[in-house]
Formats: structure tokens, C-alpha cells, sequence
């Protein structure tokens, strides 16, 4: 464990306090716990996914869908909502949706075999048709207020709900990757499947658990996201996919399998939360922070491979 | 019958059942839709399909070397507004100049993506959802958050949809529509004829395989990749004339109907087989689908990305359950100690 | 006085801790059938390795036609008419036979001409007097239609020489049959074939001369008239006083623990039948293409038995999975360490505890590190795992203690029955006793063990009993009393004259 804290987390560290300092140089109020919270709370619905995709990437695979399950799950909930259903029932209803794209996701990798590249990008593009069914072009609002509430104001003291689920969803996915068996199996299978499957290990019954997993918190995501924003639409949460991916590849983990870390997963998502602040403070567009985000996933591994590549250089000289 | 199917190769196979599908659709929806079987509905549905084909084409190229490109929507958005731009600003260039211009800068974007992937060794799908983002922050940079406006664009482009090369019958081939087609045809030919080409194959049906068999893989990736983009471009020329309006948002969600028509046409998502004809009817049968369902009144047009979804899924579903039966029927012989 | 196609002369080669080669010199005459025959480790895949390019020998030369050459690659070899097929063909299946034939050649144009392309294919593949559509994918192709594509594709390079590696060992009675007739068309070519492989049988109907080589060094080149059977499998096996002691009688064992009739998997191996004691030591024999392995992935579950009956402590069952088979205290160690046994990036100790993690694991599934770590800490006394510590990766430590890494592994399973597969392949002498010792004990201790080993004076050190498979098929199951080296290898290349089972 100690070991692993050099390297990649440490770099890490350092990028993140150096973009603070930056963006501190701008705006010296950026330094109060109260505008770091308001940074997690605009992105809230984001870094939660990227918790559980580190789970997923780990195992080698991928899911390009949930940036769609979210979507779809937050259409669903406003329907539901302006349907005249309470609360609470909506709720459960969204990450049902979420369970059912979960297993269909599950199914067509875990058991029919299609890579889960194809699979879950299909799914992008067909879940997130299901949330235009629905909601055609228009925008769905009219929550509740108790809703809008629970989602933008402070649960306790001045964290609301979705930053003490993502909290409480950090400790729970690092402790179960890091510390349990469930995550001893997800590494090893990301490592080497074969090895795993020749130890015994039910590869297919753990594949299919993170998918559904996957899309459940997907799912719960874009409840909150519906309930922060106050209105939903047909593209609400497109395009998700690409910052949930940056943050787990630049926080160390790699797109092969096998290896990554929760902790590193956490500074990636600082680093690049304060980044798009620092961006924005400088009247750097949406899209062009897009922009730049786009090319820190690509370094995040061509950059290893660069220096893997001039280790080995090295070595054999 | 059996021995019929048995005797015919799966690609054929394959390719007829697409075309079984599109016939199906199109009488289909003559059952549902006014006027459906008619040279106005066969213009939408070509110049419309026009502007993908390209884009598929391409897309076909990447996914045989068993790679994708998520990017080839943002090259789109990129190349028309350039295009679009230089124009306004160089009325007088030449049109073939123009699409010359327009397939250069997507190729340029398209070695971007090859240099990664080939030597970078960074995974296409990391590769192309990184520069989905770039060229599109490119462009939104680069215009500024202006609009190009059919008002600045010269004559013969804005006319150009109209404009048809040949009249088969009542039916106009419009220019755009020849454009696509001699596209896909060249490298369809290409594709069965040189020895160059038939490395794409070789490289995503067996890596391994085409490293020992001294093919330089990274350079026929890097290839596939340079065309993917050009063919990018010629796409953002053929909308570019289309439209004449273009705005940063341009060519958003291309490259998943490109990969959907790739997909239903019979290429293989594990690289390594594909015709130019699956592509053009997957093209086809994916674009009509959805231009049909905004005229269809019983089911919402909003069906379309649902739809889309799951015909790419059942699309693949059936190949790799099909492929697999095969395999089992066939038989392998294995080996070990 | 006809010049060799191909001259070794001299060669040397070492690996780390093991010479591979000493002093190897070979001639090889245009338009012959030459065979080469030696025991698994006498340096025959080495040989092959200098001679296609993919290594440089430390001292010697080879010559092509008489002319010294450097060989960097596969390619260079290609290039001076030298190439190898081996046991896994290297095919495109989504393309055509004829496209697959000519793949590599570089001087066709830059034009497809597909009907010239079918006609080119079609007569190479008649120069090999066999049938084969080459207007198909070559994904339909059997293995060894595979290899055919492969041969054609050498022929269409013009080779010289080409080596065969153990070309029939997967192949069945008719299939190798093709291969023998497509060899003798080679030779009608005058194309050089240098013919490796372990079935005594084959070698007599088509070599011309025989190589035999042992211990990396050439001991034998005589022409095929002069050969016999017994001469040869003595020159193979030949050598000084043994440095491992020679099992003389068998361990007293008790109760049978593992039994198994008429096991068998379809189109693999089949009629494996033996009974297995509490603290005996089975020694699966037999050369390669003998399908030992398959039993073992058969008795765990990997590939599961089609056919036959598994009884375990007298009740029958029935193994489909490797957990099945873990819950039945069958333990599998791979013989392919670095793809199958371990992940070479984990640390040791979470290599260990792998199949047994269930053990490890108290409330919420959190897993006991201390004792995980501990219960490694005892593995590395027990077994003198040479590492600083457990935390370390397993890829980092030498070949022979990533073997003790792996048994340990499936000992912490507390196995009744365990399956060890090569245990000592690729691990210096030193560490070999070790392995050995380690063995010895368990079986003292009243675990069941089967020994899978193409080692054979490990096979004879280790066993109570030797099982000798040969192609798919039980050969003999001899006591240790009566197993010779000569009588095990007789049994194992299937000469069977004069050899009783």
C-alpha cells in the first residue's frame, strides 16, 4: 500500500495542489471548504459514477451506457413525479430501471459474451432513445419542493444528501475493491481471467454484479441529478461518459485491468473538478474545457506508455 | 434449401438477409406512410443517406483493423465549417478544390487519431473519445460561436443538393448522392482488389498473425485511421451543401449512426471481414428507418435512438451467436500436451 | 558430391543457468527427409528457434547453400528459403485459403487478381498431392488443413528447408497420413524437411537419415536402413548415473481416494482408467501431443470428461467446474505459470490465498490481512520461498520460486487429491530437488498426488506408479519396480515390439 502511494498517486497530489494554488492566484476565495463543496455539488452526479466505473475498469471492461442510464433514470423520475406519484415510490421505480438495464447490460457481456465495448455502447445510444420516448424535446420540471430541497440544500450541516452518499460511497467501493474479497476477485480478473477462472473464480458471476452495479448507481446518480437541476430533459447527462472515464484513467487506473486505486480515483476527480473551475474562472468555455479534458484521458495513457517504454529502453541498454 | 444455405458463404448469407430486411422495411412503411413509394421520399432518403455513407465507409475501414473511431462526428463538424468558412472567404475555388480542401483537413485529423493509436499504443476507444472532445472544443474555439450561413456560401454549393447527375425513370441521382456512392465504390474495389488494401483485413482478423507474416501493422492502422477521416470530411462537404447552416453542433452523434450502419451491413465488430455493399445497405436501411419513423404517425419519431439501440444490439447478438454456431458446426480441432 | 541446403556447425547456446546447446553440428541435404529425435529438453526447440532467426547461437555458424548467414528474424530466414510450421498454425480466418497461401509474399503487384490468385493456390496445393477448396475462409479449416495453408504458404516462398515441429501431434490417424504424403511431396519438390517429432512409428516410414541429439548436443546422424528402434531410444536416453536417486520400490500407501474408469473427452483422449491411493504418487508419462494435461484439466473441471466415471472416496461425481472440483479437494497446478497459474503483477501473498480466499474473509467479506499474510509468511519457511517479503509481485521472483508460490497456493486449499502439472519446468536444478522433497512430504503426509512430467527421470524419482499416455490413449500403467526408462519411452512413442504393457 505504501508503496503504491509513490508514483502515480503522489504526482497526483501534487498536480492537485499546484491546480489549486493556480486557480487561488485568480480568485483567493477559491481556498474555503465552502467553495470546494459547491465544486463537488456541481458534479456531484459525475464523481459518483466514476466511483463505482473504477470497479468496472479495473475488471477490465467498460460501460459506456451509464452517462444514458442516468438520463433515462432522471426522465423516469420527473414522469413519474408529474404523473402524481410520490416521492419515495418514483424513486424506487428509477433504480429499478437501473436494475433492469443493469442485467441486460450483464447478459449480453457476462453471458451471451459480446465485449463490452459494443454492448454497453449500443446501450448508450438505445437508453437514452427510451429517455426521448418519454420525454420528447420538451423539459419536465415541476418538482416538488421537498425534492429540489433534499437535492440542493444541506442535509447535514452544510453537506447535502448527494455529497454524503458520494462520501459514503467512496469509503464503501475503496474499502470493497481494496479490502474485500469481492475486490481481491475484480483485480485479479482484471488482471488475468484465465488465471482467475483456473483458481476457481466465478468470472461471469462477478462480471455480471459490477454491470448491474454499475447501472444501479447510475441509475441514483441521475435521481439526483433530476432533483438538484429541478427540470430534466431528453440530452440531460450527455456526454458524461467522457469526464467519468478521465477521472478514473488519470487517477492511475489502468484501461488494461488489474490495477488502479480508489485514493487515486479521489485526487484525479479533485484535480480535475478544480481544473474545470480554474477554467472557467478564466472564461474558458464548456466546450473547450471539454476539449481539455479529452486530452487528459489520452495522456493518462499515452503518457505511461511513453514511460514504460523509455524504462525499458534503459533497461536493455 | 439446407444444403442451398449451407453451399452459399456466410457473408452472402448475411448480405441477403440485409437486403430481406431493407425490402421488408420499405414495404413496410409503404403500408403505413402516405406516399412513401414515391421520387420525393426517394430523394430525402438518399441525399440524407448520402451524408452518412461516407462516414460509414470509413468507419467500416477502422472497425475491420479491429478498432473504432467516436471521433469521425466531431471531424464532420470541423471539416463543414472550415469548409464552409474558407469558401465564404474564397468563393471563387474550385469544387473539386473544395472537397480536395474538405477531405484533407478531416485526413489531418484522422492521422491524429492513427499516430495514437498505431504508436501511442493508447486504446481507440480512449484514442477517439478524447478527440471526440478536442476537435469539437477545436471548432467551437476556431468559430468563435459564429454561425456559418447559407448567405455566405457560393451558388453552386447551396444548389448542389438539388442538382442531379442523372435520371433513372421518374428518380433523380442527385450530385451529392453520386459523390457518396463513388466513395463507397472505390473503396469497396479497393478493398477486394489491392493488395494494400487487403492488409486492414489481414491485421484485424489476426494480429499476431500479420506481425509474423511481416505486415507493418501500426502503418496499416495509422492508414485506416488517415481514410476514416477523409472520408469524415467528404461527409462535412456533402452536409456542408446540404445544410449551408452550420453551427458548432454539427455532426453531433454521427459517429454512432455511423457504427450502427457498419454494424447492421454485416462488418464484423471484431474486425477482420466486411463488405462495402453491407456497408452501403446498413447505410440505407439505418437511414431509412429513421426518416421513416418521423413520417410515421402511430409510433412518436423520438423511437428513433431507441431504435437504433437495439438494432445495433440485435444486429450484433445475431452475428456473434451465428458466428458461434458455425464454429460449433464446423468443428475445431484443438491441441495440447 | 551434393552440397547440405543447410549447415549448422558448431552451435552453442546458453539461457541464464542452462546451455541449451553444445557444440550441435547438423547437415541437412537438399530434397531429404531429415529427422531429428530426442527427448523433451535435449534442445530440439532451441535448434529450431537458431534456425528460423528467432535466436542467435552464442558460438557457430549457419550456413544456407554454403554461404555463412546472419539470421535476425523470422523474415531473414523466410528470406534465405528457411521456415518453420509448428503446432499452433498462424491463420487469418476471416480471408480466403488462396489470399492466407500468399499473404506473405512480397513481389505479386500491387493488383488483386483473384482468378490467377485461386489458380496459383490451387497448384501449390496440388504440388502436395492433397484436396483442399481454397476459395473458402480459412476460418472452416481444421488444424490440420491449417497446417496445410502454412506448408503452402513456405512453398510459395520457395523454401528450402522446412521444419516441421511435432506436426502431427494433435493430428488424427488419417490427418497424419496427409501430413506423411504432403512431406513426401516436399521432397518431390526438392524441398529439404526437417522432420521433429516423437512417433517412432512415422519417422521409420518416411525419414531418410535420423538425427538423434540428447542434452543439446548431437549424438547420432545415420541413415534411416541403419537405424533400429532400440539403438535409437537408447541413444536418446543414454546417460551417466542419474543425480536423482531412482524410486525402487513404492511408498506404502493407503486407502484409494481417487478412482477413474473409461475417462475420456470427446475428440481428446479417452480410456483413462487407474485407481489412486492416500499418499501415492501417479506419474502421468508419455510425449508431447500425449494429452496428459487434458486429464488433469478434465479432473478439475476445466474440460470437463465427456465420457467415463470419477468416484472419490467411492462415490461417483460428476466434475464440470473448477469449483466443483475445489469443493471435492482436487487442486489443479497449472503448467503454464505465466498465462494459467499465477498474476504475475499480484503480490505474492495475494496469489496464495487466492483459490482459499473464502477462508480469509470475516464480517462484510473485509479480508483478514495479518492472517493472510501470516499463513504466506508460513508458506515462505515451509517451502524456503526466496523473497524479501510476501508484499512483493510474484512476476519478480526466479522461475523455480514462483513454482513454490503456485503449490503453495493450492496447498493452503488443503487438497486430498493434487494434480501437478510439469512442476519442474524451466526451474534450475537446485530448486528442482526442492520441489521434489516438497512433493515426498506431501505424499507422506496422505495426499493423493498425480505428477504430470515429461522429465522422466523425474517421472522415475517421484513415482509409485507410471501411467503412459500416448496419443489420447492410455499406453501401460506400470509400478515403479518394473519402469525403466527404455520400457517408459518405448510405451510412450509406441513401438510396443517386444514391450509389454
Amino acid at each position: 500500500m505504501i508503496r503504491r502511494l509513490q508514483s502515480w498517486e503522489g504526482g497526483l497530489l501534487v498536480i492537485f495542489l499546484a491546480t489549486l494554488a493556480l486557480n487561488a492566484s485568480f480568485a483567493p476565495e477559491f481556498l474555503t471548504v465552502q467553495n470546494q463543496i459547491n465544486l463537488f455539488q456541481l458534479s456531484i452526479e459525475k464523481i459518483i459514477v466514476a466511483l463505482v466505473m473504477t470497479l468496472i475498469i479495473v475488471n477490465a471492461e467498460i460501460d459506456l451506457s451509464v452517462a444514458s442510464v442516468m438520463g433515462l433514470s432522471a426522465v423516469v423520475f420527473a414522469y413519474l413525479l408529474n404523473l402524481g406519484w410520490g416521492g419515495g415510490s418514483a424513486a424506487l421505480v428509477c433504480l429499478g430501471v437501473g436494475l433492469l438495464a443493469g442485467l441486460i447490460n450483464a447478459t449480453l457481456v457476462a453471458r451471451v459474451g459480446i465485449p463490452s465495448l459494443v454492448v454497453t455502447l449500443a446501450m448508450m445510444i438505445g437508453y437514452r432513445g427510451f429517455a426521448r420516448v418519454l420525454v420528447k424535446d420538451q423539459s419536465l420540471g415541476n418538482f416538488p419542493t421537498w425534492v429540489t430541497d433534499l437535492g440542493q440544500k444541506g442535509l447535514i450541516g452544510p453537506l447535502p444528501l448527494s455529497l454524503l452518499l458520494f462520501f459514503a460511497l467512496l469509503v464503501l467501493l475503496g474499502v470493497l475493491l481494496h479490502r474485500t474479497g469481492f475486490g481481491r476477485q475484480v483485480v485479479v480478473i482484471g488482471t488475468n481471467a484465465e488465471v482467475a477462472r483456473f483458481s476457481g473464480i466465478g468470472v461471469r458471476r462477478v462480471k455480471a454484479i459490477l454491470f448491474v452495479l454499475s447501472a444501479v448507481i447510475a441509475a441514483l446518480a441521475g435521481l439526483l441529478y433530476a432533483a438538484r437541476l429541478g427540470s430534466v430533459r431528453g440530452d440531460s447527462a450527455l456526454g458524461f461518459e467522457l469526464d467519468i472515464i478521465t477521472m478514473v484513467l488519470l487517477g492511475g487506473v489502468s484501461i488494461f485491468g488489474g490495477k488502479g486505486s480508489m485514493l487515486g480515483v479521489f485526487l484525479s476527480i479533485l484535480i480535475i473538478l478544480n481544473l474545470r473551475n480554474g477554467m472557467a474562472l478564466m472564461n474558458i468555455t464548456g466546450h473547450v474545457q471539454t476539449g481539455v479534458i479529452g486530452l487528459l484521458l489520452i495522456g493518462s495513457v499515452l503518457v505511461p506508455n511513453i514511460v514504460n517504454d523509455l524504462r525499458g529502453r534503459r533497461a536493455r541498454v | 434449401m439446407r444444403r442451398l444455405l449451407g453451399a452459399a458463404s456466410p457473408q452472402s448469407l448475411r448480405l441477403m438477409a440485409l437486403f430481406l430486411a431493407l425490402l421488408g422495411t420499405i414495404l413496410f412503411f409503404s403500408t403505413q406512410i402516405d406516399g412513401y413509394l414515391s421520387a420525393r421520399m426517394f430523394n430525402r432518403i438518399s441525399t440524407s443517406a448520402a451524408v452518412i455513407l461516407p462516414v460509414a465507409v470509413g468507419q467500416a475501414i477502422v472497425i475491420m483493423t479491429r478498432n473504432i473511431d467516436l471521433s469521425v462526428g466531431s471531424i464532420l463538424g470541423v471539416v463543414a465549417y472550415v469548409t464552409g468558412q474558407t469558401l465564404a472567404a474564397l468563393p471563387e475555388l474550385h469544387p473539386v478544390l473544395v472537397v480536395a480542401l474538405a477531405m484533407g483537413i478531416g485526413a489531418v485529423a484522422g492521422a491524429i487519431n492513427g499516430v495514437l493509436v498505431a504508436w501511442g499504443r493508447v486504446p481507440s476507444i480512449i484514442v477517439t473519445l478524447g478527440t471526440l472532445a478536442l476537435f469539437r472544443s477545436f471548432l467551437v474555439e476556431y468559430s468563435d460561436a459564429t454561425t456559418i450561413t447559407t448567405a455566405s456560401l457560393p451558388a453552386w454549393l447551396v444548389d448542389l443538393p438539388q442538382k442531379s447527375l442523372v435520371s433513372v425513370g421518374p428518380l433523380d441521382i442527385r450530385v451529392t448522392v453520386v459523390l457518396a456512392l463513388a466513395a463507397c465504390l472505390v473503396v469497396g474495389v479497393g478493398l477486394s482488389r489491392l493488395r494494400a488494401a487487403r492488409r486492414f483485413l489481414a491485421v484485424g482478423s489476426n494480429p499476431d498473425a500479420a506481425r509474423m507474416a511481416g505486415i507493418n501493422a501500426p502503418a496499416v492502422v495509422f492508414l485506416a485511421f488517415v481514410l476514416s477521416g477523409a472520408l469524415a470530411g467528404l461527409s462535412g462537404f456533402i452536409f456542408l451543401a446540404k445544410f449551408g447552416n452550420i453551427t458548432v453542433v454539427a455532426g453531433l452523434g454521427f459517429e454512432l449512426k455511423s457504427i450502427a450502419a457498419v454494424v447492421v451491413g454485416g462488418v464484423s465488430i471484431m474486425g477482420g471481414s466486411g463488405t462495402m455493399l453491407g456497408v452501403l445497405m446498413g447505410t440505407v436501411l439505418v437511414d431509412t428507418i429513421d426518416n421513416s419513423l418521423t413520417r410515421w404517425e402511430l409510433v412518436s419519431e423520438f423511437w428513433r435512438d431507441a431504435l437504433l439501440g437495439m438494432l445495433i444490439m440485435a444486429a450484433v447478438t445475431l452475428d456473434t451467436l451465428a458466428a458461434r454456431s458455425l464454429a460449433r458446426l464446423r468443428g475445431k480441432a484443438g491441441g495440447s500436451t | 558430391m551434393t552440397q547440405p541446403v543447410l549447415e549448422l556447425q558448431g552451435l552453442s547456446k546458453s539461457f541464464a543457468a542452462t546451455q541449451a546447446l553444445k557444440d550441435m553440428s547438423l547437415s541437412v541435404m537438399p530434397g531429404e527427409i531429415h529427422a531429428i529425435v530426442g527427448e523433451n529438453g535435449a534442445g530440439k526447440s532451441t535448434l529450431i528457434k537458431i534456425m528460423t532467426g528467432v535466436h542467435r547461437p552464442d558460438r557457430g555458424e549457419v550456413r544456407v547453400e554454403g554461404r555463412a548467414v546472419q539470421l535476425r528474424s523470422t523474415q531473414e530466414a523466410q528470406a534465405v528459403g528457411v521456415a518453420a510450421i509448428y503446432q499452433e498454425p498462424m491463420v487469418f480466418p476471416d480471408l480466403d485459403v488462396a489470399e492466407n497461401i500468399f499473404i506473405s509474399n512480397r513481389g505479386l503487384g500491387a493488383v488483386m487478381r483473384w482468378g490467377a490468385l485461386y489458380h496459383a493456390a490451387e497448384a501449390l496445393v496440388a504440388k502436395l498431392g492433397v484436396t483442399l477448396d481454397v476459395r473458402r475462409a480459412a476460418s472452416g479449416l481444421t488444424l490440420a488443413e491449417q497446417q496445410t495453408v502454412e506448408i503452402a504458404r513456405a512453398l510459395s516462398l520457395q523454401v528450402k528447408v522446412l521444419i516441421m515441429d511435432e506436426p502431427t501431434a494433435s493430428l488424427s490417424a488419417h490427418e497424419v497420413e496427409r501430413l506423411l504424403s504432403i512431406a513426401r511431396a516436399l521432397k518431390a519438390q526438392g524441398v529439404a524437411v526437417v522432420y521433429i517429432s516423437h512417433r517412432l512409428d512415422e519417422i521409420f516410414r518416411i525419414a531418410d537419415r535420423i538425427t538423434v541429439i540428447r542434452d543439446g548436443q548431437h549424438i547420432s546422424t545415420r541413415p534411416v536402413a541403419e537405424v533400429t528402434e532400440d539403438g535409437m531410444v537408447r541413444e536418446m536416453v543414454g546417460r551417466a548415473i542419474e543425480s536423482f536417486a531412482v524410486k525402487s520400490a513404492p511408498n506404502p500407501v493407503g486407502e484409494v481416494a481417487l478412482s477413474v474408469r473409461g475417462l475420456g473427452r470427446a475428440g481428446v483422449f479417452r480410456d483413462v482408467s487407474f485407481d489412486l491411493a492416500k499418499g501415492e504418487v501417479l506419474c502421468l508419462a508419455g510425449l508431447v501431443g500425449a494429452r496428459r494435461t487434458d486429464v488433469g484439466l478434465a479432473l478439475f473441471g476445466i474440460a470437463p470428461a465427456t465420457e467415463g466415471s470419477i468416484r472419490l472416496h467411492g462415490r461417483e461425481t460428476r466434475i464440470g467446474s473448477p469449483g466443483q472440483a475445489m469443493a471435492l479437494r482436487i487442486a489443479y497446478v497449472s503448467e503454464d505459470r505465466r498465462k494459467l497459474g499465477l498474476a504475475m503483477t499480484l503480490p505474492i501473498f495475494a496469489n496464495i490465498s487466492l483459490p482459499s480466499l473464502r477462508r480469509f474473509l470475516r464480517v462484510f467479506g473485509l479480508i483478514d490481512r495479518k492472517a493472510e499474510t501470516a499463513m504466506a509468511e508460513g508458506y515462505r519457511a515451509q517451502l524456503d520461498i526466496r523473497a524479501p517479503d510476501t508484499g512483493g509481485e510474484v512476476g519478480k521472483l526466479s522461475g523455480g520460486n514462483q513454482q513454490k508460490v503456485m503449490l503453495a497456493k493450492w496447498l493452503e486449499t488443503r487438497p486430498e487429491v493434487l494434480i501437478f502439472d510439469e512442476p519442474t519446468r524451466g526451474i534450475d536444478v537446485g530448486a528442482k530437488a526442492e520441489v521434489h522433497a516438497i512433493i515426498r512430504r506431501l505424499a507422506a503426509s496422505g495426499v493423493a498426488i498425480i505428477v504430470i512430467s515429461s522429465d522422466l527421470p523425474e517421472v522415475l524419482a517421484l513415482a509409485d506408479r507410471v501411467l503412459v499416455m500416448r496419443e489420447g490413449r492410455q499406453a501401460g500403467l506400470l509400478g515403479i519396480a518394473e519402469a525403466t526408462q527404455e520400457r517408459v519411452i518405448g510405451l510412450a512413442a509406441g513401438s510396443g515390439a517386444g514391450v509389454a504393457a
